[in-house]
């Protein structure tokens, strides 16, 4: 269970798990939160966007295997919400949780606008409707919120950058 | 120095993750086997623990709801109010309207799904996902459910079984685009295909002979033509709008689809399969 793997994987799973049962049901005009994508901004705010994209991809498989969408959509919207969350996090010169929430809320609306335009460039036009916004609103706030617990539990599962860090510090 | 080769070493992962996941998108794309394979086996895992789920937040769901959903439960009423007045005022020309609608169903043989068998369901969620419009069903495979087969509503066509579990179903409402319905225009030799825009209950027919004369308020049902995934007569909705392109010598039409997508509570599967 020491290793960041083994650890990452325990909290995917749990978020998939939480996804399915938990946060589909609570929804605000039709848009639930998306914890797997928060999951995977934690990962690139935490570690990087190496990190964030890895994480990011495996979130986004396990979400594709809940939905119908085409597979594969998730894992792209996933990386790329890691990799922004990473790239902004390192662009950052002074961290404040104000940042921290921005950084969520750009990083799931760049998951969000990649699921949707790529969803439509295969054929899914339906995707780029004006109910895109909605999702990019509810999806973005929520993710602004639950990113603090999230990042809790990615630096647990990133014990070693966290030694790193301290290091540096 | 380090850095930059820590940064080609991102660079690389990312560019293999982002490659991988367009392979993904290409096997799925061309409807790979265990793709679908995992995702049913995954959906007939966590089926009981969404039942569990389900029942156990009930109660916080329905506050949720009713904390977010004021307004437009307001604004719902007072246009239900005014339709109520509406409706009382029209309940003679209603009755006349159903009885010659029926006998109008009854002329064209329309008898819905008829002795085809069916099996009676219970809607227990929505999307997992934030996109696409689709249902799961509280039934499966070891009820005979298998894909592709039609989905109604005692109003009609809702959609198809898009994912079987051995007892839960994923069903693509119709409306939301995700394939395509041929249809025929009741009380007319006209036929089309249908297709969902994307918002609630709301079709777009296309490919109909201009020639043939389609009004607004015209009935549509599934035509039912060889090869079609789904049966005939199943009615589909009324037609609300009717252009016509006299160079192509072809006619589009907007239908709103009979059934009301919201707060389904219940579906019928129809056990049909396509002759092969």
């Amino acid at each position: 269970m020491d290793h960041p793997a083994v650890r990452y994987l325990f909290v995917i799973g749990t978020a998939a798990f939480l996804q399915y049962t938990l946060f589909t049901q609570f929804r605000i005009a039709g848009v639930s939160a998306d914890l797997l994508l928060v999951v995977a901004i934690g990962a690139g705010i935490v570690a990087g966007a190496e990190r964030g994209a890895i994480v990011g991809f495996a979130c986004g498989l396990c979400l594709d295997l809940l939905v119908t969408t085409p597979f594969g959509l998730g894992a792209i919207s996933g990386l790329v919400a890691g990799v922004v969350a990473g790239l902004l996090e390192g662009a950052t010169v002074h961290s404040a949780r104000w940042l921290t929430s921005v950084i969520a809320f750009l990083s799931s609306a760049a998951g969000v606008l990649t699921f949707a335009i790529a969803g439509s460039l295969l054929g899914r036009s339906d995707m780029l409707s004006l109910h895109v916004f909605t999702i990019l609103a509810v999806v973005g706030a929520s993710s602004a919120l639950l990113v603090f617990p999230v990042v809790r539990v990615c630096r647990w599962a990133d014990p070693e950058d966290l030694l790193l860090r301290a290091a540096v510090r | 120095m380090a850095s930059s080769r820590r940064g080609g070493r991102a660079r690389i992962t990312i560019s293999l993750l982002l490659l991988s996941a367009v392979l993904l998108l290409t096997l799925d794309g061309r409807g790979s086997g265990p793709i679908q394979s995992v995702r049913s086996a995954v959906l007939t895992v966590l089926s009981p623990l969404g039942d569990a789920a389900s029942t156990v937040v009930s109660p916080f769901r329905n506050a949720w709801n009713s904390a977010f959903d004021q307004g437009d439960l307001k604004e719902e009423n007072n246009a239900l109010r005014e339709e109520n007045d509406r409706l009382k005022g029209a309940i003679t020309a209603n009755s006349i309207a159903k009885e010659q609608l029926q006998q109008l169903l009854q002329l064209v043989g329309i008898p819905f799904v008829g002795d085809t068998p069916v099996v009676h369901t219970r809607v227990v969620s929505g999307a997992v996902g934030n996109f696409g419009d689709r249902l799961e069903l509280d039934k499966g495979s070891s009820s005979g459910i298998e894909r592709n087969m039609p989905v109604v509503t005692g109003e009609g066509l809702i959609g198809k079984v898009i994912e079987v579990g051995e007892n839960r179903s994923i069903v693509s409402l119709l409306s939301s685009g995700t394939f395509k319905v041929g249809f025929s225009v009741v009380g007319t030799a006209a036929i089309g295909i249908a297709q969902g825009t994307g918002s609630d209950g709301s079709l777009r027919g296309a490919n109909i002979d201009s020639r043939q004369a389609v009004t607004v308020g015209a009935i549509t049902a599934t035509s039912g033509l060889a090869g079609s995934p789904f049966p005939p007569n199943l009615p589909i909705g009324t037609i609300t709008a009717v252009r016509t392109n006299e160079a192509a010598l072809e006619s589009t039409v907007d239908i709103t689809m009979f059934a009301n997508l919201n707060d389904l509570v219940y579906a019928d599967v129809v056990l049909w399969k396509p002759a092969s």
